[in-house]
């Protein structure tokens, strides 16, 4: 009876904890909205540390990124080819290597990166001012943590995902087109049909949002977890672990809900 | 009131300059130049002019002291508290360094130091001295 107990205790103890960090996280995502539509947000302050998160988001690591998605773009593209030449359903291979790289796969190794690179590092740094109590610093001197340190990370991160998966997009894009028809122009014109019949306005706009959404999974997620360490330095790594998996489980929940939303 | 105490530490992320600077940039909308030559201006005033690329990690506890001193000077609160001086300045006789900061601003306003009763002698040791 205690075991049992005991084990609807843990279980509800753990629903709890769950439903605290959710409703933590969209707490600070409405605060962090509402701060948005805040005329005084829009400084050239809070505007320069946008631009240097980007960089450090995106931009710094562009070729490296750009070299990771022409090996995984050839490989699937290849993969596909050979597997529906085998199969023949050659007359497929275009929507099916644009539909599984540019509006699945790529987005979500994408929002994968950005969560191993930028997201772990969020998480750190927030944890250790928190326990440094350098938050506190900043709030005594009237310099809002939101505006300075987070609101400029959660923007960086939405643009930096949206525009890396839509520059990984158009790189498979163009390795799909030269793996199927090589350097001929002959296939321009069934190719960039295909194109168009598979990106309406729905897939488009469900394919920025979802982008939108790994964004700020990997920012938002670190950021709140990294608020939420008690003032301990042992504490640092494990909030960084429990950060991290908690983007990696929103990443294939958003994922997962694009996928059921598109083909179910 | 402007507080320098250990617990109100620097971003560790950020230069001496940096530090500073961010207070006109974010509390009176300077941009970004004018706030950094008003925090280098600081600096200088302190006789610290050479620290303003340094970062927390890589100062001294004097240095790091006068940053966090010039980040509360640029406050421009009428009040200035030094909270037990002696945690951060572990390694200098610190009455006699923070009178000399203190004859160096130009600020107007009170300082106070809050330490612990049993370093009196320090201060009166400091007075004896001049």
């Amino acid at each position: 009876m205690n075991i049992l107990a005991a084990t609807i205790e843990s279980l509800g103890a753990k629903v709890v904890g769950w439903f605290a960090v959710a409703y933590g996280m969209f707490a600070f995502l409405t605060k962090a909205g509402l701060l948005l539509l805040h005329r005084t947000t829009w400084n050239r302050a809070t505007f320069d540390v946008v631009v240097k998160q980007v960089y450090f988001t995106a931009v710094q690591i562009l070729h490296v990124f750009m070299g990771y998605t022409l090996v995984i773009s050839w490989l699937i593209i290849t993969i596909i080819l050979s597997t529906a030449r085998d199969f023949g359903l050659t007359e497929f291979a275009s929507e099916m290597t644009i539909r599984v790289l540019v509006l699945e796969l790529l987005p979500f190794l994408t929002a994968l990166f950005i969560a191993l690179r930028s997201g772990s590092a969020i998480n750190t740094e927030v944890a250790l001012m928190k326990v440094n109590n350098e938050l506190d610093a900043l709030a005594h001197c009237k310099v809002p943590p939101m505006q300075f340190e987070f609101l400029p990370r959660l923007i960086g991160g939405v643009i930096s995902v949206i525009t890396l998966a839509g520059l990984a997009g158009l790189l498979a894009l163009l390795m799909g087109y030269l793996a199927i028809y090589g350097i001929s122009t002959a296939g321009f014109d069934p190719y960039t049909q295909t194109i168009a019949k598979i990106f309406d306005f729905m897939i488009v706009a469900g394919l920025i949002v979802k982008c939108g959404l790994f964004g700020l999974a990997v920012t938002l997620i670190p950021v709140t977890a990294g608020l939420e360490t008690p003032k301990k330095l042992f504490m640092v790594p494990v909030s960084v672990l429990r950060g991290m998996m908690r983007v990696f489980f929103a990443i294939v929940a958003i994922e997962v809900v694009s996928l059921a939303l598109k083909y179910i | 009131m402007a507080r320098v105490a250990l617990d109100l530490p620097l971003r560790a992320n950020l230069s001496a300059l940096d530090n500073i600077a961010l207070i006109p940039l974010y509390q009176r909308h300077y941009g970004a130049a004018e706030s950094a030559r008003q925090a280098q201006a600081m600096l200088d005033q302190l006789g610290y002019a050479d620290i303003a690329l340094l970062r927390d990690p890589d100062m001294t506890p004097a240095q790091r002291f006068v940053t966090q001193l010039a980040r509360a000077l640029i406050l421009k609160r009428p009040r200035l508290v030094i909270d037990r001086p002696g945690a951060m300045l572990y390694d200098v006789p610190y009455p006699v360094f923070i009178r000399q900061l203190a004859t160096q601003t130009e600020m107007t306003g009170t300082w106070e130091i809050f330490d612990f009763s049993w370093n009196q002698a320090l201060y009166n040791q400091a007075l004896h001295s001049e």
